[in-house]
């Protein structure tokens, strides 16, 4: 009896499926998924996302945020992929969604979401404890790579993603041989640095700005274009402003920063795109939003549409140019 | 039916070193070597898989060398208690798939204390409405935690 | 001393009725999350943390830790009363709590937990405002050599526990091994065990095996023997809790044992599980009573609860410090601090120090909260012993069924449980030690991260594990522990009346004292 009673309603909630409404307005809880544990860079993001939403009131339906961080933040995509067209689940992440697949073999492509956002860009810097190596400036920190090869220990968050290939590329541009450790998190590299077990690690500002201000961990350079904006004073007298790019340091490495991405899955409506695009706007503009980018020393540069897929072509193709150099590269890319 | 304990004892240890030799395999894959600044990725879990097979083989000649012993593992009497619990769970689970968890949970418990435990059908009714209805709160309403809720609920509207 | 002061303005922020009534919230909140399975305390704080986002941070803080309070409590309850732990850092508790249930002691067991777990605290907490200063400094001592020193001393004490076979013990601490290494590798970003199939890319969670192990498994044995509980002559009165409650003293020796190994894996990357598995093997090794852990011996609930609860309080310490979250619940209460747009770190004890010492004030009364409010609940959780296990048993299935799913939302998880299940029953019935395959999964692959991140900062030389004092006297201590053993089976050998017959292996030595052991009061 019940077993019918159930097909019954199957076979009419199927029937009645289609009936959208022609202007998306969700009306059951939103769920944020998140490519990376609790505490994580992208966790924080979402979370901060969450926050604004709804204290600004901009979306009134209850927001529930789950972490599915296995392998790199694969398993959030992998998910993506399992429920295409759903209008109530949005992925927060990084560059991962689209550079995780070129090293290792998932499951999932690009093609398994449909880009909505990216929110803010995270920029990298490089850091050292200057009481116990020595190093004052990246002149220095290249002399000291130069005189022994291989000896100066650089720390970051994962194996064969972004710390390892921005590792990489310092390597290059100076001449340099340098060896990477690969930490859970990019703070517990932080932390290694600051106790001086390792010489150095390349991070994002909000990752390392505590150990700046308590005077075991200095940036020498950031790997950017242009100098970071921010002017007020952090710490040692110097601002964000006061950092030298690194480009006009000697490492010619420019704009790595890494976006906070938001997906949704393949097949979404393009109404229900449309309304996540304009909601994921003013959540930027909240003051809530803006204090997590400016306290992190993000760039606050939003990219949507059509703009945010020709960034997503680039920056997977400069990947993937990058991971080929590394060898890093999959076979069928 | 009568499993004998050293029938057990051979299932199972065949079991973990087949799950061993699995481990190896994969490990290998990975790389095994001891390289110029440490292990491979696959070097601790070749070994780890090589010690349960290890582990396994000993369990399994202990159980040879003492079977003198005919202990029982399990007669047809524990064979049926623990699959009249334990095949109900397994159906569980398979509903749980696709009426979602709250429907199948009602179900089982429902049936289980009726029929397992022995409870009158509108006592099993009450057990099964009150702890789905306790899940419930808790978990959508206090903790808005979504549980699977199967096409069921979502035609009545409860997401 | 400044801390005191400090401390004194600390309780001035705390002790307003509006922070005390969320310090109520919270823990009777966090005890609804420990006691349940799958939704531990990580789960359950990341829950609560939107509720914080309209609040300010010190209230909001003191909701997330006293739900973490709570949280710790409840997971010692089912540990005990079902042989399920609700928390991971209380599976050691399962080893003689539920014995002790089983034998009709189940409110004797609780009270004997909570109030250890209570008095654990206090002591992670006292630490806490007397060397908040000095443990920053210490904890930048640890590198990737240091931390594989903590677990290594965290196996090194466990390995000789467990009696039995030493090819059972040794599989199962190898699966627990195996189990921790699924997913994806740290150091090479390459993933291992997973056989490109997409469940298990994200690894196998500690949770599921915990649920289908100790949960289910327990289930069907119980099933099977038709065991009943004996909670219907347990006492439900109150003065059998006050009776209980002076009986701890009694145990000062585990108590101050255990407290101190607590706040040493707090502190140090350890975290509150090894602490209490580290804490009950010592105590299984040092106690006068130790031959009789795993019988459903008071100590053996009094060690690991003192240790959780000292770790767990100390844990957060290192986050507040540092930024570097000693526990899995203190990863998610750090992200919380970063949205509310608090920075931790080195710098927030000088930029924020009513944020911190008001933390630290609400600890204590938190704690204090928690212990009152969780005694009371011993009398209604002992009650539901008195209900037919036939009943009661399809409740626990349907508990762990959902805890598996709520872990991450997966199906997956759930059959996984069930496996694990199958496993667990089949391993108590044939003796395997569960023991040694949690901890291994628990630790495992932290220590192989550790290893090799350290081999990888010494270009491959083993002598950077012995390259400093502190790591070096890690590692001395580590292979004591681990020499103990044989140590204490070649004592007994030379002794007229200590030798046993049939005892061969150095595994079953372990669970002699190596003392002349009269029975003293302990117990009893």
């Amino acid at each position: 009896m019940k077993i019918q009673r159930t097909i019954a309603l199957a076979a009419m909630l199927a029937a009645g499926a289609p009936a959208m409404a022609q202007d998306f307005k969700p009306t059951r809880p939103v769920e944020f998924i998140v490519a990376a544990g609790p505490g994580g860079g992208s966790d924080t993001f979402a979370r901060v996302v969450q926050a604004s939403l709804s204290k600004s009131g901009l979306l009134t339906s209850p927001i529930i945020v789950t972490n599915k961080a296995g392998g790199s933040g694969a398993e959030t995509f992998i998910y993506a992929k399992t429920s295409p067209g759903d209008p109530y689940k949005l992925f927060f992440g990084t560059q991962d969604a689209y550079v995780l697949p070129l090293a290792s073999k998932l499951s999932y492509s690009l093609d398994d979401l449909t880009p909505i956002a990216a929110m803010a860009f995270d920029p990298f810097l490089l850091w050292v404890n200057p009481k116990t190596s020595g190093i004052e400036d990246v002149k220095g920190f290249i002399a000291k790579a130069k005189e022994q090869p291989g000896a100066l220990k650089v720390g970051g968050a994962k194996a064969k993603e972004a710390d390892e290939t921005l590792m990489t590329l310092i390597e290059q541009k100076a001449g340099v041989d340098l060896t990477y450790i690969p930490f859970k998190s990019g703070s517990e590299a932080a932390i290694q640095v600051a106790g001086g077990h390792i010489t150095a690690n390349v991070n994002n500002p909000s990752e390392s700005v505590e150990q700046w201000k308590a005077g075991v961990q200095k940036p020498l350079c950031v790997f950017e274009d242009a100098r970071l904006e921010d002017k007020t004073v952090i710490a040692d007298g110097m601002s964000w402003n006061a950092i030298p790019t690194c480009a006009e340091s000697g490492i010619d490495v420019k704009s790595f920063a890494q976006p906070r991405t938001v997906w949704m899955s393949a097949k979404t409506p393009p109404e229900a795109v449309a309304y996540y695009t304009e909601l994921l706007k003013k959540a930027a503009e909240t003051p809530d939003f803006k204090a997590y980018v400016s306290r992190g020393a993000q760039i606050p540069r939003v990219l949507t549409g059509d703009a945010f897929k020709e960034f997503i072509a680039k920056h997977k193709a400069s990947y993937a140019e990058m991971y080929k150099t590394n060898g890093w590269l999959r076979a069928e890319n | 039916m009568v499993i004998s304990r050293n029938a057990a004892e051979f299932v199972v240890a065949f079991v973990t070193g087949g799950l061993g030799a699995l481990v190896c395999y994969s490990a290998l894959q990975n790389g095994v070597a001891w390289g110029a600044s440490g292990p491979e990725p696959g070097y601790f879990p070749f070994y780890v898989g090589c010690l349960i097979i290890l582990g396994s083989a000993g369990t399994a000649v202990q159980a040879l060398w003492r079977s003198g012993a005919a202990e029982v593992f399990a007669d047809g009497h524990n064979i049926r208690t623990v699959a009249a619990f334990f095949v109900p769970l397994v159906v569980l689970v398979a509903l749980c798939q696709w009426l979602g968890l709250y429907i199948a949970m009602a179900l089982y418990l429902f049936f289980a204390t009726w029929l397992g435990a022995k409870l009158r059908p509108f006592n099993a009714f009450l057990v099964a409405a009150i702890t789905t209805a306790a899940n419930f709160v808790i978990f959508e309403i206090l903790f808005t935690v979504p549980l699977l809720k199967g096409p069921v609920l979502e035609y009545f509207g409860i997401y | 001393m400044g801390n005191f002061g400090q401390l004194m303005d600390g309780f001035a922020v705390a002790l307003t009725t509006h922070h005390v009534l969320i310090m109520i919230a919270g823990v009777l909140l966090g005890l609804v999350v420990g006691v349940l399975p799958g939704l531990g305390a990580p789960n359950g704080v990341s829950l609560l943390l939107p509720l914080t986002f309209g609040m300010d941070p010190i209230a909001a803080i003191i909701l997330l830790t006293s739900m973490y309070w709570g949280a710790l409590f409840g997971g010692s309850t089912t540990s005990i009363l079902f042989n399920i732990p609700g928390e991971p850092s209380s599976v050691a508790t399962t080893f003689d709590g539920y014995p002790m249930a089983r034998k009709g002691e189940a409110v004797r067991a609780l009270t004997l937990a909570f109030g250890s777990a209570g008095i654990g605290a206090m002591t992670g907490v006292i630490v806490i405002t007397l060397l908040s200063g000095w443990v920053a400094q210490f904890a930048l001592r640890f590198g990737a050599a240091e931390y594989f020193a903590v677990y290594f001393m965290a196996f090194a004490s466990f390995i000789g526990m467990s009696g039995g076979s030493p090819f059972k013990t040794l599989v199962s601490m190898m699966l627990g091994f195996a189990c921790a290494t699924i997913g994806m590798d740290t150091i090479s970003g390459e993933s291992r065990l997973t056989f490109d199939w997409d469940p298990l890319i994200g690894g196998v969670s500690f949770l599921i095996a915990v649920i289908g192990l100790f949960g289910l498994g327990e289930l069907l044995i119980t099933m099977e023997e038709g065991v009943k509980f004996e909670g219907v002559k347990a006492r439900l009165s109150m003065t059998e809790i006050f009776r209980t409650l002076a009986e701890l003293p009694r145990y000062w020796a585990t108590l101050i044992r255990s407290a101190a190994i607590g706040c040493w894996m707090g502190i140090t990357p350890g975290g509150p599980t090894a602490a209490s598995f580290m804490s009950y093997a010592l105590g299984r090794r040092f106690s006068k009573r130790g031959s009789k852990f795993g019988t459903g011996e008071p100590e053996g609930v009094v060690a690991p609860e003192t240790a959780d609860h000292s770790a767990g309080s100390c844990a957060l310490l290192p986050m507040l410090a540092l930024g570097i979250p000693g526990s899995a619940t203190a990863a998610v209460m750090m992200g919380g601090l970063m949205i509310w747009g608090l920075s931790p770190g080195p710098m927030l004890f000088t930029t924020r120090p009513d944020f911190v010492w008001g933390l630290i004030a609400s600890m204590y009364l938190g704690n204090v909260i928690a212990v009152v409010l969780v005694l009371a609940t011993v009398p209604l959780f002992a009650y539901v012993l008195r209900a037919p296990f036939k009943v009661v048993g399809p409740i626990i299935a349907v508990v762990c069924v959902i805890g598996a799913y709520t872990v991450a939302n997966h199906m997956f998880d759930v059959w996984l449980a069930l496996v694990f299940g199958v496993l667990g029953y089949a391993f108590k019935k044939l003796n395997y030690p569960l023991a040694p395959f949690v901890l291994a999964m628990v630790l495992g692959d932290k220590a192989e991260d550790a290893f090799r991140q350290a081999l990888l900062t010494s270009d491959g030389s083993a002598s950077i594990f012995f390259a400093n004092g502190l790591v070096a006297t890690m590692m001395g201590l580590g292979i004591l522990l681990l020499l103990l053993p044989a140590i204490s089976y070649v004592h007994r050998r030379f002794k007229p009346d200590g030798a046993r017959e049939g005892v061969v292996s150095v595994v079953a030595a372990a669970r002699y004292d190596g003392r002349d052991a009269p029975a003293t009061t302990a117990g009893q």
